[in-house]
């Protein structure tokens, strides 16, 4: 941004809330690097002097990065990265070839990728030459002439490394494990993976050549660190142009933060998942709701992308369903009472409904046979029943065997909200048994 | 067009910085790659190899080799330094000349690429594997004046195999011709490898000069750090000593001996700020390096997890003593796991809540799961013992 204005200067709201929503999401949904990592210095510390040692003196190395889904695994590796670079001897020196399991799926690929980002005199322009077997040979034989100090390291990160050890006799991995345990170029193997048992994946030859070095981020987060990150996130850099603004945002920020209602909510979020992409989500639906007429964060923003967040998918679902449809699905919990989980067809499903429907006086929903059998697989096509064995195909639709994929919990709270559900159909459904 | 490209890694602007104290220099030479000279604790290894190997080329006769041992045992190393020594022996006229090639079964993406590199090896020829396999074949029988002897190692030697087993059969068959005069060694891990997955012709001309090396002890482990070491005196005496018994105790594995020796000194120069410490690598910092390296993170992983994980993984266990069984699916599951929430006083959650919950434990493997598509009916299965997560749930 080159709006370098006086700190006092007071810009026009509607600019105000542009810059808010462009920092922020900057913030929430790309991912931005942080100054300095919070709460994981010690695996900072060590993955940087780790690669700043390949780097600089040409030592080879190995090691996984483990965490769960949304820790900050990447973003540590990211950090780290910058943080090397910064260093002239590291900057000048290190070459970095970035490869992650969902790309490259097999080794083939993968070694197209290495030889591409590594520039490899058997590339033109982005082209690799040669068939599988001489690129790898090529890789191997140029590592091999590489030295401890005269060659410049490379550095290999692989994302989602758990995929690359599901490859054929896992050679990418035990080549470059070996490079890194011979008298080779110097290289560093980067593995970044959400898998706690990644070791057992791998072979006993690959293992032994693996340095067994592991980084672990498994975040021991307290509700009040968990608090403060929110408002952390939330609040203005001090740099904003218009800092009457700025206070004034952080201000209701931080009233918001210390809100009863705002603190369940968040308790409840933290209660269910500790991650930061769920907490980021959150408050990126909060942020939409910003805008000039309301121009701050209020409790009741947060209460409903709570509410958003936790909606529960397939009772929404139930929602949309016609009459007939949520009576079958009626018909079915009521079967599943009675036979305690067994697999059902249409037929079977039919006769209950027509039981439910004798015991009634007007025939309302009295529906011919091929409109009942339509209403059915649509239900399978919503998938809220499944087939309980694979062959389709032999049996005819009306006699193969159902599973409904519904909890009780979930069938009882759309009939809570069904829009103008009809007594008697509410009463069936509550009635034990049928 | 690259056809003539030369294979290699560009070099250094700056050039390496060197071992500027005690630890570094440690850590130099306890790094893997920095292979002594020669290899302490394998003294008879070497002598039997050298001699099989030197007779045949002192007689001009071929035959084959079997070498077996778990990983990290110094197989590779071994040979190499019994080439090296034969090499040199052939310089100074000892014996008679010979080449020495070398093949890794896992450094070649199909079995039929040995062909091609045996070819390459030998002559610098590059062919494909079918033209590869006759020109050896004819260069093995046929015999030629001014012959000299080839010692072939294949290292890896399991991933030769193929259905008809044509190359291991080839290598084996090559060194009985009568004007061969070729060697060759293999190695692989397992020590009944031929009996298990060579048909019998090709189990036969393998022979039986098998050797297989056992795992380290815990004194050879010691005297490899220290002769690795040599005179640096970066350790204590008893540090040495409880990695090597520890990793005697778990595999015998030369390579985690020294990565965790190695990781030892990182620790040690860390905590080098505290003025107690006196510059050498001592038991507190072995110590942690093993902890680091050797236990599973599953515990750690149990008590990070949030309040609701830690229900289900709690609501698991508990439907698996009700039904008795080791696998329940998720419906069931969510029962339990809904009346542990009203226990706990907390708000109950909703099934799709509920299925992230047990995604995110599927996802780092504290739980295995059926594919997410089955819903509610999918069937879980715990990754971990019952005991360690109820020491993990309890130990806060």
């Amino acid at each position: 941004m080159s709006k370098r204005k006086g700190k006092d200067a007071h810009l026009p709201v509607g600019e105000c809330i542009t810059l808010v929503q462009q920092i922020l999401r900057e913030r929430l949904c790309h991912q931005q690097l942080p100054d300095k990592p919070d709460g994981i210095e010690a695996q900072h510390k060590h993955l940087l002097e780790l690669l700043k040692r390949t780097a600089v003196h040409g030592e080879s190395n190995s090691v996984l990065i483990v965490g769960p889904r949304g820790a900050g695994k990447t973003m540590l590796l990211k950090c780290v990265l910058r943080d090397l670079l910064e260093e002239k001897e590291a900057q000048k020196n290190l070459l970095q070839v970035h490869l992650n399991g969902l790309l490259q799926t097999d080794d083939r690929i993968a070694l197209k990728e290495i030889t591409r980002q590594l520039h490899l005199e058997n590339v033109v322009g982005d082209k690799v030459f040669g068939s599988f077997a001489e690129n790898l040979a090529f890789l191997l034989e140029a590592l091999k002439k590489g030295d401890r100090s005269s060659s410049r390291p490379v550095l290999f990160v692989l994302d989602e490394f758990d995929l690359f050890a599901h490859h054929k006799n896992q050679t990418l991995l035990y080549n470059l494990f070996d490079v890194s345990q011979s008298a080779q170029a110097p290289i560093a193997v980067v593995g970044v993976t959400c898998r706690l048992d990644v070791l057992e994946l791998l072979e006993k030859r690959v293992k032994s050549r693996f340095s067994h070095r592991q980084i672990h981020l498994l975040s021991n987060l307290t509700f009040t660190e968990y608090l403060e990150r929110v408002q952390t996130q939330l609040c203005l850099p001090d740099d904003f142009p218009d800092s009457k603004f700025a206070q004034d945002w952080n201000d209701s920020i931080q009233t918001l933060c210390e809100d009863k209602s705002v603190e369940e909510v968040l308790q409840r979020h933290f209660n269910s998942s500790k991650d930061f992409r769920s907490m980021h989500m959150l408050l990126m639906l909060c942020l939409s709701r910003v805008s000039v007429a309301k121009p701050a964060i209020k409790p009741a923003d947060l209460l409903e992308a709570s509410r958003l967040c936790f909606a529960d998918a397939k009772a929404n679902m139930l929602h949309g369903l016609s009459i007939l449809e949520l009576c079958l699905i009626i018909a079915m919990k009521h079967l599943n009472d009675v036979y305690e989980g067994e697999p059902f067809n249409l037929q079977m499903v039919h006769n209950e409904f027509k039981k439910f429907l004798q015991r009634k006086s007007n025939s309302m929903y009295n529906f011919d046979q091929p409109v009942i059998m339509k209403a059915f697989e649509h239900l399978q096509q919503l998938e809220l029943i499944r087939p309980a064995d694979g062959s389709s195909a032999k049996t005819q639709r009306e006699y193969q065997l159902m599973r409904l994929m519904l909890d009780h919990s979930q069938i009882m709270e759309a009939l809570q909200k069904y829009p103008q559900c009809p007594t008697d159909i509410k009463q069936w459904a509550m009635s034990a048994f049928g | 067009t690259p056809r003539h490209a030369t294979p290699s890694i560009p070099s250094r602007s700056l050039p390496a910085r060197q071992p500027a104290n005690v630890l570094e220099e440690a850590r130099t030479r306890l790094h893997v790659s920095s292979v002594p000279e020669s290899l302490p604790c394998r003294e008879q290894e070497f002598q039997d190899i050298y001699s099989f190997v030197e007779s045949k080329i002192i007689d001009g006769t071929g035959g084959c080799m079997y070498i077996s041992g778990v990983p990290g045992t110094g197989k590779t190393a071994t040979v190499h330094e019994v080439m090296r020594c034969l090499q040199h022996a052939a310089d100074v006229d000892e014996i008679p000349p010979f080449h020495f090639i070398e093949i890794n079964g896992m450094k070649m993406t199909d079995p039929h690429q040995a062909y091609v590199q045996i070819l390459q090896k030998l002559t610098g020829q590059k062919a494909t594997a079918d033209h590869a396999a006759a020109l050896l074949e004819k260069r093995f029988s046929n015999a030629a004046p001014r012959k000299e002897s080839t010692v072939l190692l294949v290292d890896e030697l399991d991933l030769l195999w193929t259905r008809k087993q044509n190359v291991m059969y080839n290598l084996f068959d090559w060194p009985t011709r009568r004007h061969a005069r070729l060697v060759v060694l293999t190695i692989a891990n397992t020590m009944d490898l031929p009996e298990r997955i060579m048909i019998n012709r090709v189990a036969s001309r393998l022979g039986l000069t098998r050797m297989s090396f056992q795992p380290y002890s815990f004194k050879q482990l010691q005297q490899i750090i220290t002769s690795r070491l040599n005179k640096v005196k970066a350790f204590e005496e008893d540090a040495l000593q409880l990695v090597s018994r520890k990793v005697a105790a778990l595999s015998g594995d030369a390579r985690r001996c020294l990565d965790i020796c190695r990781r030892a000194t990182e620790i040690c120069e860390h905590s080098s700020a505290d003025p107690s410490a006196t510059g050498l690598v001592g038991m507190s910092h072995v110590m942690e390096a093993l902890n680091e390296m050797f236990s599973s993170a599953y515990i750690t992983a149990i008590k990070c997890a949030s309040l609701q994980e830690q229900l289900f993984l709690r609501a698991v266990i508990a439907e698996f003593r009700r039904l008795g069984l080791e696998e329940a699916t998720f419906q069931q599951v969510f029962v339990q796991h809904q009346a542990l929430c009203r226990v706990e006083g907390l708000q109950p959650i909703s099934v799709s809540e509920g299925l992230a919950v047990c995604q995110r434990l599927g996802a780092c493997r504290l739980l295995l799961l059926e594919p997410s598509r089955l819903g509610v009916l999918q069937r879980i299965r715990l990754n971990v013992s019952q005991d360690d997560v109820l020491y993990a749930l309890k130990a806060d």
